[in-house]
């Protein structure tokens, strides 16, 4: 919705700018999203009659003219503008303008003569070109001969209007018209507005009844249908006062017709629809259903099929038009019309909204309708467009209204107290603040109607409770009553009072007593709050206008937005609570934060992906990451899956560093993927929260004395270990293993038991290459839930070691295949009680031992942690040790 | 003898002198006051002298004796100091070439926007709740006042799983499966941070994806000025004690009041600059008291109690605080960025 100023200003005296009025429109929830000023630049251009031109003694095409700009003496201004004649009346830009085009305007002298400002042309004011005619497009721009001399150029030009355009929000159709904007304005203004007078003649003796049959069959989306009939229809172009209207409110003039609907609708908010009559067969329209594949020949010219269930105004053959949204061709005004059936009706928003989405027409109609439109307003609308047609002497108006409207909205009415207002808002409003904005927001309120079922409500209730707490005075000390009253007590007031379970207790006659008191003190409690209320209770009639207004809490936005937002206090909530997140969210954190200190940048990444990325990564056709969930509107083809593993996220965006030459990449993620419970989805998939992370690059960063060496996948297991080992994950194991986009030498399981804690590998060289990566990358991902499960969930410390230990070297030529953790678990198990920790520390293969052979050499740790360890335990475990490593391996020591 | 020791003294002495370095100086030590030395000769020929004599010359000998080990030790200090200083001249280095560095990790600047936000709530008593990404119509939409058909779903284009399941435009449906698992009206105090998603292009200033932190709070008499009290603490915390609020009635099928929730532009505290597009104030939440049917479709008695809602985008307070003018860059994931949060 856009509106100029200066039509809100028909309507109501205001005297503040544009850019005022858009402040308060949107500090009081009608928001202003942009304020267009059309005479931005024009504040120094007044007309100016040229009473002389002199030719310029030293120029030959200069002219010297002698102004009359509204002032004392005339003003000498030098122009090179040829159209000039005397007589003429321009625009005259003052010394001290700003122009739009950028010039900016001071005193001057042009080969010796003194010039005072400058003729404008068209262009130089920033008229819009392409409208106007030949002879105006170049040259100083020459007003009408009648114009008034020394008056501002915008005023003349109708460029002294500011455009408001408004962002409406979904629940105030209300505000869609220029009333319902004059209505609020008068609010937040206190000013008395002035609205159109409605008057015109039925001048036609035929009655519209008999003219034409109007019928609802569908009133769950049309419920109400009224026509009026114009005869001696004479279309022409309509008066320059109205198309300025139209064009400051967005909207192009066409003819009288069309024009004074489209009028009626900014104005009132009620979209209306001319057919010509003759086109109409029988003359009889009606809302009803549209048949699934029944033609539809809009007014763009466009034929359509319908889909069936939309609504249609038909005639007795075929639809006349997509009610709300767009007419039909066949009935569309034209030079021939002479006879017009006018059309005010009421249709079903979320009809109208599922229609115009479908066939992807938005009006200016069905956008207010979508929104709501005020069903008690359409015969005011139909009388707006005759009373404007007959002053425009284009048409005579038959007697009466054909009015179709079976169902007649009822009345909303609202109890509320002023409490329950402040209550809500946390304010002080008075009742008499309150009765005041909402009476001139349009709701009705009696002051005499206190609520009476309230009070008797409340009366009713005192009446029983006097009952009961006489009883229970009476008897006070006779204990096996107290039980019997309580039951009553609770019972009659249910909720109230939550303390019946105390008279449980109430086994001594002070307690009883107590326990009266404590009745008598809530019951005065009450009494009082009860009192305030039922001193301010109302109830209220909505206005017909406001659809969005249903209960107390919509009346309290209402107090709320006029006296401003600002005008409320900011308190904080009352009372304790404990902040706090849970062992999910703090286990994710953990691990984030351990891996960040391993030198890993988190990424957060898409959760979307595709069949094409599937196949990049290797996953195999039968693997249930294949069965991923689709999504029905893809933003594109290339993105249509929620995502089955962080691997797919991962690699994408290494394979983007990649391409933009950043080579060194240490990456890691956590979020969740999705899997489905059954395909095509039934049911929410189960979500699982996922790790991965990836190495590719040097091992160091570069540098001049930096190792230049590249990460191997030594590096991306060690990343793990650590990992791990922070979240005090022990006693795993590690195995070699497969991974559908993993090198199948290089790829590592740990594990607890059956479960798979990690798995870590380098990339298999086709999926680095379907990603277009040139280099070697290590990536690991794990499963969350499973991590956590086998965190420790209590911190153990080792205390330090008292007596000192003692190390073993142990180094053994064993076969080229062997696996060297096996080995290490070996040692483990043959260490002896005194074994304390094996660490591998040098591996060798080449020319100094063997070739089918490796030299593997540990250092063992024995120690004691009662005493000093001698040093023929150690030997004797060492031996045992190695007489291991023999049997099982078939290991030599190494000499 | 007197005669010798003088000219023995002033021998040794002239030898300390010029002695170059800690070597030459021993050998001077060792050649006149080791045991073989010629001062320690000179003492043993004292049995030649008399009685009277050697007590004599005897402490002109120490008293030598003593004067040369000063100088020696004088010397020695000297020349241990000039060696060291010549032994640091020569192990100079340029201490302009770069340090050895180490990979350094970083958290996501979502992250870390994300943290701040929570750390401020929590510690203002609000505990974390999480929900699925991948929701029902029902949580998403209905039980937040927005039946089907409601214009305001024009708002928040969804993808769609099927009519029924989509993935989630808000955080809201986590407000409602909270309240459901709470009974008897009790207080909650929540913040409900997460992804949440919308069928929006990617560009500068929108993503498909982002991040959202959805709050709510119930329990007797909460009011609007609680509301607006709340988000005025949390502004101040996040952007900075000088930052101030507005509020502007919007609409909300959730929320009733509802408002749409301005800072003072974290840049020029609102005296009009680029970023805020010289209004002096930058949009950062939507907020409002909870509409009574929410309360009641997720079992809660409007009667009884009432609460405050709002929500807010992660991405836009990143943008803020780290001056960011384009979205994108947080998805990107290109590691120089990441690198410098």
């Amino acid at each position: 919705m856009q509106v100029s100023t200066k039509w809100l200003k028909d309507y109501i005296d205001i005297d503040l700018t544009a850019d005022e009025l858009a402040e308060k429109f949107t500090l009081a929830g009608i928001p202003v999203e942009n304020v267009i000023h059309a005479g931005e630049g024009l504040e120094k251009v007044v007309t100016g009659k040229i009473e002389e031109l002199k030719v310029h003694p030293d120029s030959d095409h200069l002219l010297i003219c002698q102004m009359d700009v509204g002032e004392e003496n005339l003003l000498q201004i030098v122009t090179g503008a040829p159209n000039v004649k005397e007589g003429q009346i321009v625009p005259v830009a003052l010394v001290g303008a700003n122009l739009p085009c950028g010039k900016k305007i001071s005193k001057g002298k042009m080969r010796g003569v003194a010039s005072n400002g400058m003729l404008c042309s068209a262009d130089e004011l920033n008229l819009e070109i392409e409208n106007l005619p030949e002879e105006q497009k170049i040259g100083i721009y020459i007003l009408p001969e009648d114009t008034p001399i020394g008056v501002p150029a915008a005023e003349v030009l109708g460029l002294d209007d500011d455009i408001l355009e408004f962002e409406l929000t979904a629940n105030r159709g209300d505000c869609f018209s220029v009333i319902g904007l004059v209505r609020e304005l008068a609010v937040l203004t206190k000013k008395i507005p002035r609205y159109p007078q409605i008057k015109f003649d039925e001048d036609d003796e035929r009655k519209a009844e008999d003219l034409v049959k109007i019928g609802i069959d569908a009133p769950d989306l049309c419920s109400r249908f009224s026509a009026r009939v114009l005869t001696n229809v004479k279309l022409a172009p309509s008066p320059d006062w109205m198309v300025k209207r139209l064009e400051g409110a967005g909207m192009r003039a066409i003819n009288n017709v069309v024009d004074v609907t489209n009028f009626v609708m900014l104005e009132m908010g009620q979209p209306l629809h001319a057919y010509d009559y003759d086109k109409v067969t029988w003359h009889q329209l009606t809302a009803r259903r549209a048949v699934e594949g029944e033609p539809l020949h809009t007014l763009d010219d466009t034929n359509r099929l319908a889909k069936g269930g939309e609504l249609v105004i038909a005639d007795a053959e075929k639809a006349a038009g997509l009610a709300g949204i767009m007419g039909s061709f066949e009935s569309e005004i034209t030079e021939a019309t002479t006879t017009v059936i006018l059309e005010a009706a009421s249709f079903n928003s979320a009809s109208i909204r599922r229609t115009s989405r479908a066939v992807g027409l938005h009006s200016e109609a069905s956008g207010r309708f979508e929104r709501g439109t005020n069903e008690k307003n359409t015969i005011a609308a139909l009388d707006r467009v005759a009373q404007l047609l007959q002053e425009m002497d284009a048409c005579k108006v038959c007697k009466g209204v054909v009015d179709v409207y079976p169902n007649p909205k009822p009345e909303v009415k609202i109890k509320f107290t002023s409490a329950q207002i402040n209550q809500r808002l946390g304010t002080n409003y008075t009742d008499e603040e309150i009765v005041e904005v909402l009476e001139a927001l349009g709701f009705e309120i009696d002051p005499t109607n206190k609520v009476e079922e309230l009070t008797d409500e409340v009366v009713d209730k005192f009446a029983a409770a006097t009952k009961s707490i006489g009883k229970a005075a009476r008897k006070i000390g006779e204990k096996s009553n107290v039980e019997e009253l309580m039951k009553n007590l609770g019972s009659t007031f249910g909720g109230l009072f939550k303390n019946a379970d105390k008279a449980q207790d109430a086994g001594n006659d002070s307690g009883v007593e107590d326990f009266v008191k404590n009745i008598s003190d809530t019951f005065g409690g009450i009494a009082k709050t009860v009192d305030m209320k039922i001193a301010s209770a109302y109830e209220t009639i909505v206005p017909d206008w406001r659809n969005d207004v249903k209960l107390p809490d919509d009346l309290s936005e209402e107090v709320a937005r006029i006296f401003g937002f600002d005008t409320i206090p900011s308190t904080l909530p009352k009372g304790n609570q404990q902040g706090r997140q849970s062992a999910t969210q703090t286990f994710i954190d953990k691990i984030k934060s351990i891996l960040s200190s391993l030198g890993m940048c988190e990424e957060l990444s898409f959760a979307f992906t595709s069949e094409a990325m599937f196949d990049k990564m290797r996953i195999p056709a039968d693997s249930e990451l294949r069965r991923a969930v689709p999504i029905m509107n893809p933003l594109t083809d290339e993105a249509p899956l929620l995502r089955t593993t962080l691997l797919a996220s991962i690699f994408e965006n290494t394979a983007r560093n990649f391409s933009r030459k950043n080579e060194d990449v240490r990456l890691f993620e956590v979020a969740p993927v999705f899997f489905p419970k059954a395909l095509p989805v039934t049911e929410l998939p189960l979500e699982k929260q996922k790790l991965a992370g990836l190495l590719m690059g040097r091992r160091e960063p570069k540098g001049w004395s930096q190792n230049p060496a590249q990460v191997d996948f030594y590096d991306a297991k060690g990343i793990v270990e650590e990992l791990l080992a922070g979240l005090s994950i022990n006693n795993y194991f590690v195995e070699a293993g497969e991974h559908y986009a993993l090198h199948p030498g290089k790829t590592a399981i740990f594990k607890k038991g059956r479960d798979v804690l990690v798995t870590v590998g380098e990339v298999h060289p086709a999926v680095a290459e379907a990603l277009g990566i040139k280099k070697k990358i290590y990536v690991f991902e794990a499963d969350v839930e499973t991590l956590q499960r086998f965190a420790a969930k209590k911190f153990s410390l080792e205390s330090l070691p008292k007596y000192p230990s003692i190390s073993r070297d142990l180094a053994i030529l064993v076969e080229h295949d062997t696996a060297a953790g096996e080995v290490e678990k070996v040692i483990s198990k043959s260490g002896g009680k005194f074994f304390k920790s094996v660490t591998l520390f040098d591996v060798y293969t080449g020319e100094r031992i063997p070739a089918d052979k490796k030299s593997l050499a540990f250092a063992i740790e024995f120690r004691s942690n009662e005493r000093t360890l001698k040093d023929e335990e150690a030997d004797e475990a060492f031996k045992n040790i190695l007489a291991a490593v023999e049997k099982d391996f078939g290991a030599t020591l190494r000499s | 003898m007197e005669q010798q020791i003088k000219e023995l003294r002033e021998r040794a002495q002239g030898a300390i002198n010029s002695a170059s370095d800690l070597k030459e100086l021993d050998e001077v030590r060792v050649k006149f006051l080791g045991k073989k030395g010629e001062l320690t000769g000179l003492l043993r020929g004292m049995s030649k002298l008399s009685a009277e004599e050697r007590p004599l010359v005897g402490k002109i000998v120490n008293e030598a004796r003593a004067k040369l080990e000063t100088l020696i030790a004088e010397k020695n200090s000297e020349l241990k100091a000039s060696e060291l200083q010549k032994k640091l001249a020569s192990e100079k280095i340029d201490v302009t070439l770069p340090g050895r560095r180490v990979h350094e990790g970083h958290l996501h600047p979502l992250t870390l926007t994300l943290n701040r936000v929570k750390e401020i709530f929590v510690s203002m008593g609000y505990s974390v709740e999480e929900g699925p990404e991948v929701e029902t119509d029902y949580y998403n939409f209905e039980a937040l006042n927005l039946p089907k058909d409601h214009p305001a779903r024009d708002m928040q284009d969804s993808f769609y799983i099927t009519e029924d399941i989509l993935l989630r435009t808000q955080t809201s449906p986590v407000q409602a499966r909270t309240m459901e698992r709470h009974k008897d009206n009790e207080p909650i105090r929540m913040i409900a941070p997460g992804r949440v998603y919308r069928r929006d292009d990617y560009d500068a200033s929108h993503s498909p994806m982002f991040t959202q932190v959805e709050g709510l709070v119930i329990d007797k008499g909460i009011s609007f000025a609680d509301l607006k009290g709340t988000l005025e603490d949390f502004s101040k915390k996040i952007f900075g004690e000088k930052t101030k609020i507005r509020l502007r009635p919007s609409f909300f099928p959730f929320t009733e009041p509802s408002a749409e929730v301005d800072v003072s532009c974290v840049m020029c505290h609102g005296e009009g600059c680029r970023v805020c597009q010289g209004t002096g104030w930058l949009e950062i939440l939507g907020a409002g008291m909870v509409h009574p049917d929410v309360l009641k479709m997720s079992g809660y008695d409007p009667e009884v109690v009432s609460g405050f809602a709002f929500g807010m985008g992660i991405e836009r307070i990143a943008m803020l605080t780290y001056g960011l003018d384009d979205m994108r860059l947080l998805y990107d994931n290109d590691v120089r960025f990441l690198k410098q949060f």
